[in-house]
């Protein structure tokens, strides 16, 4: 019994190395903490709240795609009756429900990154303080430029798409269609989601090798598929005549860029993206006026 | 070929477990290239006898020398190191491993690198085998075998541990006449080699065949070592159950009443043999037969436990069909399990709702047990048998044995079973509750229920019977009424004579 | 004496109250906004939806089963719902047809158990990918959403001030305590965990009630199906993923051995609340996601530890 008694204690005294403080904080609430693009934002936001010295939450659900956990956050981040929370959505519609919590508890939101299904949102009547972002299709428009131009307007071309439904994924899978579209000489012979991730992006351009093993060129929505399709066509010996053009530019793709084994990749910027979304919640708390849209510039990284 | 000198010598062997004196100053000896045969009843302590020799049972008192010195034999692996092998009737290989895999398990041949020397495994396997006849490929699975062909495997095993000594425990329980016939051949091998042989068996031709000497033990206690050549069958068995009646049975007699169960050739394929009785209101009827001998069998499938393949069941004269227990119970039936705990009670569910867990549709409406109704009908019966328990609520892990037994018999008169099938009703229950459960089937019995009783204890069989019938491989060997049963008679049948 | 035959009786649910209490504290002690109306009802209301599958976990898991596939389940029946309402039908028959696929998917569950013989963690399995694979499928992938408010009130509205998603828990416990304690059903689910061989040998029809333990627990998922949905005003067909594995720990904190025939509704519900505390206060406490899963593990294996020094003081 005593024992139970002490290992609950020294449990507790785990948790109390991380004190809740009682100035009022911003938070930073994340898809998820274990992808690089995340890790660079946080970065950037603990930059910018060191700076203005704020104090600084920084939470996120152990999946990307999470919803409900991403809710309860922002739940229990009201009951902690932080000054506003900016928020890069799990999912574009299922967020609105924790959006309109915060509406009433006289939270601000500023949302990052990924859109919020503005009609929705609206029919629902709650309120965003501003959205802070890349325009996605703009981006998706510049990686499908650079492949017509690489391939000469001739060429095969697939696809890693996102999950499904996803505004970020859809938009860049928009742009990147818009620019392809006027390229007559390019054919789309995949389009696959690999929900976002670096295995499944391997797995599954993979299995479109297989299929289509004259593919010359692939666009992965985000760097994590694009890199596990710079290793599936690593491990088959291709290198030398598959492009591949993620989006994002993580370290990780920076580096595979550097060393030619990716051709680019579309730069987000999401450490300038926390930065922003930290000044401009200070900004808003002092009651100044904030844009509704701040965009952050986008550019195509290479070698 | 036997030689002049023991093998094997065991002296003043005695085994006590809590309660129970197993075994009691037992002697045994064995010689070079001899065929021992140890005999005795279910109980009788050659199982304790063996597990000594084999090291599973290392708190015995006693002297063991082997070869003239004096040894301990404290673990199974202490036993192997002294060549001393056993095999079981249940064999201990392992099925989706190869024939050579088995015998070497454990002890693989590797290779310099530290990887198992796969050919050599195969290669001395299968010369092993070869020394015996077996005549079986070593790189086969285990499971692909037939049962005589797992026992040479084992055999085979034995011998790859260089044992001297090797004791079968009932080995051709799961044998055909012919692969019995290869057998003996093989043990015969085994002799002329020096291999000495403990054989444990209830099958009389066997030990006249292949035995050469034999040991009877009778409650723990050595009674008499003698060659078999000389012997009678009839000697043996007199030796094997001598003994005088310990217990009192409050037996009451009953004038048998109307039919209450007919079975007519009863079968099921490998197990039971067009089995017929009859048994009447106010009767109990004693089933007596060694283990293996399909008495449970038989209970299972009146019960409706099991399938049969033939034969019909009448109840009250009226033919029934009993697909399950649920059916079984629906005529009446009762069946009160051999395995109290792991068949006849739910353990960690109350004495309450262990009783009424056979009848629970009775006290409840639309789903809804009526906690009053099952606590009142509960409390009637633990009064009535007097079990013993601090409340209805009680963990029936918590009771005694012989008020577990008596929670079961309560969950069969709960459902008003007056057709009762008892398996071993009074196993590993102290005296006290042995009679009071003795006393309760005189009771029902003169209430008009018809009682079907199992028990490998003869003195109760005959203490409680008002007939008997001898099972032997699964048909009714004979058939004794209550004055002329004896345990000789009754054990002569069950052996498989007349 | 009768604190004693109390405490015998529900001494385990005590235990489990005991470390609900003490965490709670530890909380109250670290952070100002822990101990608050407000936030109690914040935590009854995330708890909710896995209490509700918990609920359903603690039957089977006490017929000595295990159901996997409760995730998937809420899944498929969630967008089924959601297309249905989409589609125009009325709140209480896209309701109902929740309820029905829940059903539906546990009781092939059941089936393939109880005729099938295939041992509970196979079939259900199997069923779990089966059922994620179905809701992809027939929601294309994509999520669905957008709800009138009437149908979004399950996961918003209140009742005397309570949430009502946390009346709905409150109820289906009350009910579920009924079911394991009073009738035939929950007897025979603790028989068939105790000891399946004796409960078939008492006449009891063994398959019927497995087939009817796994159903409850599909039924039970498609329930917390709605309340996620109303909760999210949209059902994903990768909802669910990992919470049979939240509502195993949820039934295993609060008591219920995995051998089976053993355990208490009441302590189900308690370990799922141990949970949410943790999970609420930690958020609270700003402590990362990283660091939240494994004070969780470790509050799932001292709870049990802890059971299991009291168990062996009592006997």
């Amino acid at each position: 019994m005593k024992k139970a008694i002490l290992s609950l204690a020294l449990l507790g005294l785990c948790i109390g190395c991380s004190q809740d403080k009682s100035a009022p904080a911003v938070a930073l609430v994340m898809k998820t903490l274990n992808n690089p693009f995340f890790m660079d934002m946080q970065l950037g936001a603990e930059e910018a709240a060191q700076r203005l010295q704020l104090p600084l939450i920084v939470q996120a659900a152990e999946r990307e795609l999470d919803v409900e956990k991403q809710m309860q956050i922002i739940e229990n981040l009201i009951q902690r009756k932080v000054a506003a929370i900016c928020l890069t959505p799990a999912g574009s519609r299922e967020v609105i429900p924790a959006i309109l919590k915060a509406n009433r508890a006289g939270i601000p939101v500023l949302i990052l990154d990924t859109r919020v299904d503005s009609t929705a949102l609206a029919e629902a009547g709650g309120k965003v303080a501003t959205f802070i972002g890349s325009d996605n299709f703009d981006g998706g428009r510049i990686a499908g430029e650079r492949i017509i131009e690489k391939l000469g307007g001739i060429g095969r071309v697939a696809i890693l798409e996102g999950i499904p439904g996803h505004e970020t994924g859809d938009s860049r899978l928009r742009g990147f269609h818009a620019a392809i579209d006027k390229a007559p000489g390019i054919r789309i012979v995949a389009s696959q989601t690999a929900n976002w991730e670096r295995d499944q992006g391997y797995n599954v351009f993979q299995n479109i090798l297989q299929s289509h093993p004259d593919v010359q060129a692939v666009f992965g929505c985000n760097d994590m598929m694009a890199l596990g399709a710079v290793e599936a066509i690593a491990a088959a010996g291709r290198s030398a005549d598959i492009l591949v053009i993620g989006f994002d530019a993580i370290t990780d793709a920076r580096e595979a860029i550097a060393a030619g084994r990716m051709e680019a990749s579309i730069a987000q910027n999401p450490r300038e993206m926390g930065r922003l979304a930290i000044e401009n919640a200070a900004r808003f708390m002092r009651g100044e006026q904030i844009p509704a849209y701040i965009p952050v510039p986008i550019e195509l990284v290479r070698k | 070929m036997i030689s002049g000198r023991p093998v094997l010598e065991m002296h003043h062997i005695g085994q006590v477990f809590p309660g129970v004196v197993a075994l009691d100053d037992v002697h045994f000896d064995l010689m070079q290239g001899e065929v021992h045969v140890l005999l005795g009843e279910n109980g009788a302590g050659k199982s304790t006898l063996v597990k000594i020799l084999s090291g599973a049972n290392p708190r015995s008192s006693g002297q063991i020398l082997l070869d003239g010195v004096e040894v301990r034999i404290e673990t199974p692996r202490r036993a192997q190191e002294l060549g001393i092998a056993i095999i079981y009737q249940e064999l201990n290989l392992i099925p989706a491993l190869t024939a050579a895999e088995n015998i070497f398990l454990g002890r693989e041949p590797r290779r310099r690198s530290g990887f198992i020397d796969q050919k050599r495994v195969v290669t001395d396997a299968q010369s092993l085998l070869d020394e015996l006849h077996a005549g079986i490929d070593a790189s086969r699975r285990v499971c692909e075998l037939s049962v005589a062909q797992q026992q040479m495997v084992e055999v085979a095993r034995a011998l790859s541990l260089q044992a001297r000594i090797l004791i079968m425990d009932e080995p051709t329980s799961a044998l055909t006449g012919q692969e019995i016939g290869e057998l003996f051949a093989l043990i015969r091998r085994l002799t002329q080699r020096g291999v000495s042989v403990i054989y444990i068996s209830h099958r009389m031709e066997e030990i006249f065949e292949i035995g050469e000497r034999v040991t009877v033990l009778r409650d723990g206690r050595h009674i008499e070592t003698r060659p078999i050549a000389g012997t009678s069958r009839e000697e043996l068995v007199r030796l094997m159950v001598n003994r005088e009646l310990k217990e009192h049975f409050p037996k009451v007699r009953v004038e048998p009443g109307a039919e209450a169960l007919r079975v007519e050739k009863l079968s099921r394929r490998g197990v039971l043999e067009e089995i017929s009785f009859t048994l009447r209101r106010g009767e109990v009827l004693g089933i007596a037969g060694l283990l293996g001998s399909g008495r449970t069998e038989l209970a299972r499938a009146l019960f409706g436990a099991d399938p049969v393949d033939g034969g019909r069941i009448f109840i009250k004269g009226k033919p029934v069909r009993i697909g399950s227990p649920r059916d079984a119970i629906h005529q009446g039936i009762g069946y009160l399990t051999e395995d109290r705990k792991g068949q006849g009670l739910v353990l960690n569910l109350a004495v309450r709702e262990n009783i009424c867990l056979a009848s629970l549709a009775r006290f409840s409406r639309l789903g809804w047990v009526s906690r009053t109704r099952e606590s009142n009908a509960a409390s009637g019966f633990v009064d009535k048998l007097r079990i013993r328990t601090p409340g209805l609520g009680q963990q029936v892990r918590y009771l005694s044995g012989g008020n577990q037994q008596k929670v079961v018999m309560s969950k069969w008169l709960c459902s008003e079973s007056r057709i009762l099938l008892f398996d071993e009703p009074t196993r590993g229950i102290d005296v006290g509750a042995k009679v009071e459960i003795y006393q309760l089937m005189n009771k029902l019995a003169a209430d008009g229920a018809a009682i079907l009783m199992i028990s490998s204890e003869l003195a109760e069989i005959i203490g409680m019977s008002d007939r008997v019938l001898v099972m032997c491989q699964g048909r009714i060997a004979g058939e004794l009424s209550a004055a002329e049963a004896t345990q000789q008679k009754i054990l002569n049948l069950a052996l498989g004579g007349n | 004496m009768r604190v004693k035959s109390l405490f015998l009786q529900h001494g385990r649910q005590l235990t489990t109250l005991f470390v609900l209490i003490l965490l709670s504290a530890a909380l109250w002690a670290l952070s100002p906004h822990f101990m608050s109306l407000s936030n109690w009802l914040n935590i009854a209301q995330q708890t909710a939806i896995n209490a509700i599958i918990a609920a359903g976990m603690t039957f089977v898991i006490i017929s000595a089963g295990i159901d996997l596939s409760v995730g998937s389940i809420l899944a498929l029946s969630g967008v089924v719902m959601a297309s249905a309402l989409q589609a125009g039908a009325p709140v209480p028959l896209a309701l109902l047809l929740c309820l029905v696929v829940g059903a539906l998917c546990g009781s092939a569950n059941g089936l393939l158990i109880a005729r099938g013989k295939l041992p509970p963690f196979i079939a259900t399995l199997g069923m779990m990918s089966v059922a994620r694979g179905a809701a992809l499928i027939f929601s294309d992938g994509r999520p669905v959403s957008g709800f009138a408010p009437g149908f979004r009130a399950i996961a918003n509205g209140e009742f005397l001030a309570i949430p009502l998603p946390v009346w709905i828990m409150a109820a289906v416990y009350l009910i579920a305590h009924l079911v394991l304690s009073r009738t035939r059903l929950g007897r025979y689910t603790y028989a068939i965990g105790g000891n399946e061989e004796a409960t078939l040998l008492s006449g009891v029809n063994v398959k019927l009630h497995k087939t009817l333990v796994y159903s409850l627990a599909g039924l039970l998922s498609a329930l917390a199906a709605i309340l996620l949905t109303a909760r999210l005003n949209s059902a994903q067909p990768i909802a669910g993923m990992n919470y049979e594995l939240d509502a195993i720990a949820a039934t295993v904190i609060g008591g219920t051995s995995l051998l089976g025939g053993e355990g208490q509704i009441f302590g189900t519900l308690i370990g799922a609340f141990i949970m949410g505390v943790l999970r609420n206060g930690l958020n609270l406490l700003g402590v990362s996601s990283f660091v939240q899963q494994t004070v969780i593990g470790a509050v799932i294996i001292v709870a049990v530890l802890l059971d299991m020094m009291m168990k062996k003081r009592r006997s």
